[in-house]
């Protein structure tokens, strides 16, 4: 099983960092955040760092007064305590000490040293400092394609690396690609044959644009939000009750969509509702802090947990828009990052004045009725306050008929309910409004002194005259001197793009973080990303690169030396997600629905027979009609029980901010797509397409569903394998025709009249091979 | 890092360890020593088997899980004081700044009805409830001071399973494979069975891997139906069929392979191999009507029933075919008093005795077997019970007891745990934690000690930091070692 996530953080700092400055020659001076910030953090800084309380010996190495005081002489490494006691034979004295479990190799003490030796120079963390634009780099070499600034900087690291690019895809792949990057499924028939046929120059730029105008667009990138977001439509724990706020994501499907500036939908998302005379979109972009778990099980306080709510919207705040991870200073001061814990509390204090509590009901809610009720709900409204005026100062045994009256249209007007509701962010106002205190230890219920509004110290201030809001907060994630978000969100787009961020750990830019493959192109993208927050715009511009347009096509000798493909001398090839790899097969079957926005739907899973403890059974009464049929963005999701085919494919079950989904190859996602249900009705329903619309011969139907399938016309070889298949499977089937039958119709129904049940079958078993194929779930 | 190892782990695609060895260090090389002994298994498996930090007592673990929280005070630790002042209001230095889920104001204690005696040669104290252990006593050790930080049921079975009480760590299993491997190429590394129908409060997260790989986190399997998700051909696919659709399969992948040169296409021709054979094995291993009829007696298993003896029987089959970790959850232990089930009295001598039948059975199976000695088997719920009466229930017939996280008990057996001993005491009245206090993280230590692990040493890295089990706290309980 191969994992393309969550590894090779050894062999990329070695190999993408160190490498380079020793193929410069053993002159190159070290540079601190490159090469020895790392090997601090990783060793000294959790007992020699920012955190004051378990500071040992009195020293910190995270600052250059703090090493000077104690452990380093500049210039000379004999007289540093630092250099000595790495180097020690004394157990007693070596450093890191034997029972924190640490060693420095011979290749990091040298780095120490030579650092020492050239002045011990300190450099504030790369991330925290904000991005310059580049120059681009001329690349004079004209093997290598360069089709706009991103290729060159590309370029210019493949020549030092002396390594070439791969020619351009064919045009078949690259459609299927783009489509599947940009839209989240394949490309329909008409658009790869206008593609392939259009010989313009500008025949590529075309179909992206063609692309990008699509509603599959939102919906696809909306998947990676909804990820950040934590959305599910339950609200979690224990008893995991269904939860409404669907509207949320069709917010940030339509957003998408609208190509709404970045920093537009930042804002609306974390402070909509304190803008001037909020629209009701703006309000229910607020729901992004209304994911947050509720706890309903009974004996638990509300207090406790809407402290853990707002605790999750700040460590999803900072991860989300500036790569931060805030969770370690709930409790104690940062160990590896310059952030305390009163600053922890500071961003607490911005979000803790909202109305919400935790509450069963969701409350506040903003409901939406459907025109023809709320009309009549204004006209009860209307009728009871004029009843009530005329009722006003008469004794309680006058005016019956009246009094009745009334009643009645109480009960009426209580009956009418709204056609659905979204929870909503909403400011406490005066006395209502809550003191921020430290929490010692991260207990909600041991406090320290008031803490007011502010951001850490370490990152631009909010404005001079800014009143401390949550809306100036929002204001300030997007703000020209915010370093990290601009990084943060660009890195994300090309890790969509590309498989893998320039920063790999998208999810983390501090000092514990990786560092960029490519430092000046992450720049360059972040300064030309917070131009406009323009995110159609930016994404195109990835995608027209010749980077991205390379065949994937790889010798063992690049794969030994890049396996991951960071310096891209070959074309992005990744797993798709869940949600693409159910919605391919779905399109590749004819049955997938165009239907869009709305309900979360339930397509069919397998009933378990269990419940959630204390809650409801967690099986479903599967949708009917087109329902069954929805883009897995609509799938509905519950946190006890994520869709199980989906889950598989490592969708997360959203209880927390996703910021990086696993990419897994095991044999369960085997068993899923070769017989889960929804999978055994799609190769039917290819089937069928084939047999009804393929062409004459075998071959040609085979040829059909192989291109329904994975775009590109299949090699005669390929041809030949699916025929002989087919026959082989429709030899066997004729032996036993009530097996063929049950093979081809269940679960997707009888087959259309005049199609013979023992060929269905057989074109089934292929249909089934070919939705399961290597390329079929993998970017090719 | 030595160029050597980067590059073979760049080969070999199990980076995803090397990672881990940055940090605590120890795994990655102990792991390509296990590689060189162990070539049975596909090099890329990351479930092949490896070897821990040092040889471990156990090399499997089979977790009882009692959801709800069973009363230890009716079942395990006798308290002979509470009974004396039974029916007095709780003195007040308890309930001092102290929070409960459903009680204020100043409850009543409450002394155990069950009759209590010391079992065995080892003189292990056991209620009536529990009468099926009995037999066992001289097999287990009963540690009578337990503590959580936890009162809830999800967050508490997020720490004792997690080591953190929210969601997104992984679990102890997932931990185990990722440490160990799994010895069974045909099955999942780690199994959860969930008895009559309902999932604890902690929900999947229990079994989840976390920021693990997804391929560490328990697979949920079913006792009765399909065993596995999908794991049946769908209606009228035969095994030959399937067959030749895989060799179809195998021959066009093969195709793309020689094309693209990449080598996750060879690991998916394995995975689908690997499937094939899991169909198989899995549906043989879950089938407890294989066994012999004096086996299914003595668990008290029926087949095609979803009770938690069929679940010990089965979690027997799975550690025989070579998981290394199973997780059951039994439900019905929240003991409030709120129905006649849950009386401490009547109810629990019936959940108990049912319970513990199965239990009993399962330790003498391992035993007869000769897997005891290196199995190791855990009993417990995730918190402990009041000593005093629950505060909504207390003017009804029934009696319950409230959540308590303070002081509780747990049992274990095999693996290199002592036989006929036990560990820690509460104070007089079972308040607090008297002797020799357990942890949740010091019981995770262990457990993990057992299996060979240094627990502070057993790590992966995430959001730019090594997280553990344990988290920062941990101490192994050497006294309950052999």
């Amino acid at each position: 099983m191969i994992f393309s996530t969550g590894s090779l953080r050894v062999v990329c700092i070695i190999t993408l960092a160190l490498s380079t400055s020793s193929a410069r020659g053993q002159t190159a001076k070290v540079d601190f955040n490159r090469d020895v910030r790392p090997i601090l953090s990783n060793n000294c800084f959790a007992c020699h760092g920012p955190d004051e309380k378990v500071r040992k010996g009195k020293f910190r190495l995270d600052t250059r007064e703090g090493a000077l005081e104690v452990a380093v002489v500049p210039g000379k490494p004999e007289a540093s305590s630092l250099v000595k006691r790495l180097t020690t034979k004394d157990a007693e004295e070596a450093m890191p000490p034997a029972k924190f479990g640490k060693k420095l190799t011979a290749r990091e003490i040298e780095i120490l040293t030579q650092w020492v030796k050239e002045g011990a120079d300190y450099a504030t963390h790369w991330a925290y400092v904000k991005p310059v634009k580049p120059a681009v780099p001329e690349v004079k070499d004209a093997k290598y394609a360069i089709r706009n600034a991103v290729d060159a900087f590309i370029a210019a690291r493949l020549i030092k690396e002396k390594l070439t690019q791969q020619p351009e895809a064919d045009k078949y792949t690259l459609a299927r690609r783009v489509a599947l990057d940009l839209t989240g499924l394949p490309p329909t028939p008409e658009e790869v044959e206008t593609f392939v046929k259009d010989a313009s120059p500008d025949a590529y730029e075309k179909l992206v644009d063609k692309l990008l105008a699509k509603t599959a667009y939102g919906e696809h990138f909306a998947r990676l939000w909804l990820d950040l977001a934590r959305y599910a439509d339950s609200a979690g724990y224990a008893d995991d009750p269904a939860r409404t706020i669907w509207k949320y994501r069709d917010y940030v499907i339509n957003s998408f969509n609208a190509n709404k500036p970045f920093d537009q939908f930042t804002i609306e998302q974390i402070a909509g509702d304190l803008l001037p005379k909020p629209t009701l979109e703006q309000q229910i972009a607020t729901a992004f802090h209304r994911n947050t778990m509720t706890n309903s099980e009974g004996g638990t306080s509300d207090e406790e947990f809407r402290n853990v709510a707002i605790v999750d919207r700040v460590n999803t705040t900072y991860m989300v828009w500036m790569g931060t991870s805030m969770a370690c200073a709930q409790c104690h001061t940062h160990k590896y990052d310059p952030i305390t814990q009163k600053e922890f509390f500071g961003s607490f204090a911005f979000l803790n004045n909202t109305a919400d509590a935790d509450r069963p009901d969701e409350s506040p809610t903003l409901p939406f009725w459907a025109d023809e009720v709320l009309a009549k709900k204004k006209g009860i409204e209307a009728e009871i306050a004029g009843l009530e005026e005329k009722l006003k100062g008469k004794k309680p045994d006058e005016m019956k008929p009246e009094r009745d009256k009334l009643a009645a249209l109480k009960k009426e007007a209580a009956a009418l309910k709204p056609t659905t509701s979204v929870p909503i962010m909403k400011e406490l106002e005066g006395a209502a409004r809550r003191k921020t205190r430290l929490q010692f230890r991260g207990n909600f219920m041991d406090l320290g002194d008031e803490v007011t509004e502010g951001v850490p110290a370490v990152f631009p201030p909010l404005p001079k005259d800014a009143p401390k809001t949550r809306l100036e907060f929002a204001k300030w994630l997007v703000s020209a001197e915010n370093p990290l978000t601009a990084r943060v969100i660009a890195n994300r787009l090309w890790e969509q793009m590309f498989g893998t961020g320039i920063v790999r750990t998208s999810e983390e830019f501090g000092t514990q973080g990786e560092l960029p493959s490519h430092p000046e192109l992450l720049d360059f993208l972040a300064v030309d990303l917070q131009s406009d927050w323009n995110v159609k715009r930016f994404l195109k511009q990835l995608v027209m690169s010749a980077a991205y347009r390379q065949s994937a096509k790889v010798t063992p000798d690049l794969f030994e030396r890049d396996p991951e493909n960071r310096l891209l001398a070959r074309g992005p090839r990744v797993r798709l997600s869940a949600e693409m790899i159910r919605d391919q097969a779905l399109t590749a079957a004819g049955l997938l629905s165009p239907k869009t926005l709305g309900p979360s739907v339930k397509p069919p899973q397998p009933n378990l027979g269990v419940s959630a403890a204390f809650g409801g059974s967690i099986d479903w009464q599967t949708s009917t009609g087109e329902d069954k049929f929805r883009r897995g963005i609509y799938t509905q999701w519950r946190r006890s029980n994520p869709y199980p085919s989906m889950s598989t494919f490592d969708a997360p079950n959203r209880d927390t901010c996703i910021v990086r989904r696993a990419r897994t190859n095991t044999p369960l996602q085997a068993l899923v797509s070769m017989n889960d249900p929804v999978y055994v009705e799609a190769a039917q329903g290819l089937a069928r397409r084939m047999i009804e619309k393929g062409g004459a011969t075998p071959a040609d139907k085979a040829t059909f569903g192989f291109k329904a399938c994975l775009v590109r016309p299949p090699t005669e070889g390929e041809v030949s394998r699916l025929v002989k298949l087919y026959e082989d499977s429709k030899a066997k089937f004729a032996k036993d025709a009530a097996k063929a039958t049950q093979f081809a119709t269940n679960p997707l129904g009888p087959l259309p009249k005049g199609v013979d049940a023992v060929d269905a079958a057989a074109w089934t078993v292929v249909a089934n091979v070919m939705l399961n194929l290597d390329e079929m779930v993998m970017k090719r | 890092m030595n160029p050597n190892l980067a590059r073979l782990q760049a080969i070999t695609r199990r980076n995803f360890l090397g990672a881990s060895s940055l940090g605590l260090g120890g795994l990655a090389l102990s792991q390509l020593d296990a590689n060189a002994a162990d070539n049975q298994r596909d090099k890329d498996d990351p479930l092949a088997p490896r070897k821990p930090h040092f040889p471990g007592t156990a090399k499997r673990v089979i977790y009882l899980h009692m959801s709800g929280a069973p009363p230890h005070l009716d079942l395990l630790d006798y308290k002979p004081e509470l009974v004396k002042h039974d029916g007095e209001a709780c003195p007040d230095e308890y309930l001092k700044g102290k929070r409960f889920a459903f009680t204020s104001g100043v409850p009543k204690l409450l002394g155990t009805k069950q009759p209590f005696k010391q079992h065995g040669k080892s003189g292990i104290w056991m209620s009536d409830a529990i009468k099926p252990l009995h037999d066992v006593a001289d097999d287990v050790t009963v540690i009578r001071s337990m503590k959580t930080d936890e009162f809830n049921h999800a967050p508490a079975e997020l720490l004792l399973y997690t080591g953190f009480a929210r969601q997104g760590r992984p679990s102890l299993g997932a931990w185990t494979c990722y440490g160990l491997g799994s010895e069974s190429a045909n099955l999942p590394g780690f199994v959860v069975l969930i008895s009559n129908g309902v999932q604890p409060s902690g929900g999947q997260g229990c079994w989840g891997s976390g920021f693990l790989p997804s391929v560490f986190q328990g697979v949920q399997c079913r006792s009765k139906g399909e065993p596995v998700l999908y794991l049946s051909d769908p209606p009228g696919m035969d095994r030959d069929m399937r067959r030749l659709g895989l060799d179809a399969m195998k021959d066009l992948n093969e195709i793309q392979e020689k094309e693209l040169g990449h080598p996750e296409t060879r690991t998916r021709i394995a995975q689908y191999e690997l499937a094939f054979r899991m169909q198989l094995s899995a549906t043989e291993v879950m089938d407890i009507s294989r066994e012999p009829a004096k086996v299914l007696d003595s668990y008290g298993a029926k087949p095609g029933a979803g009770t938690f003896a069929n679940n010990c029987l089965l979690a027997r089959r799975l550690v025989e075919s070579g998981v290394r970790y199973v997780q059951l959850f039994d439900w019905g232990w929240d003991f409030h008093g709120t129905n006649p089930n849950e009386d401490i009295r009547d109810g629990l001598t019936r959940k108990g005795t049912v319970t513990t039948q199965a239990v009993a059975a399962l330790i003498k199976d391992l035993k007869n077997r000769d897997m005891l000695k290196d199995t190791l088997v855990v009993w417990g719920g995730e918190f402990g019970r009041t000593p005093f009466r629950e505060g909504r229930t207390a003017g009804g017939q029934v009696l319950g007891r409230d959540h308590y996280p303070d002081c509780f008990s747990l049992m274990l057996a095999g693996g290199g745990i002592k036989a006929g001993h036990t560990h820690g005491e509460s104070d007089d009245l079972g308040f607090k934690v008297g002797k020799d206090m357990v942890h949740i993280h010091d019981l995770q230590a262990t457990i993990q000690h057992c299996l060979g692990f240094d627990h502070t040493k057993l790590t992966t890295r995430f959001q730019g930091r090594d997280y553990r089990l344990t988290d920062v706290h941990g101490k192994v309980v050497k006294d309950i070692l052999v």
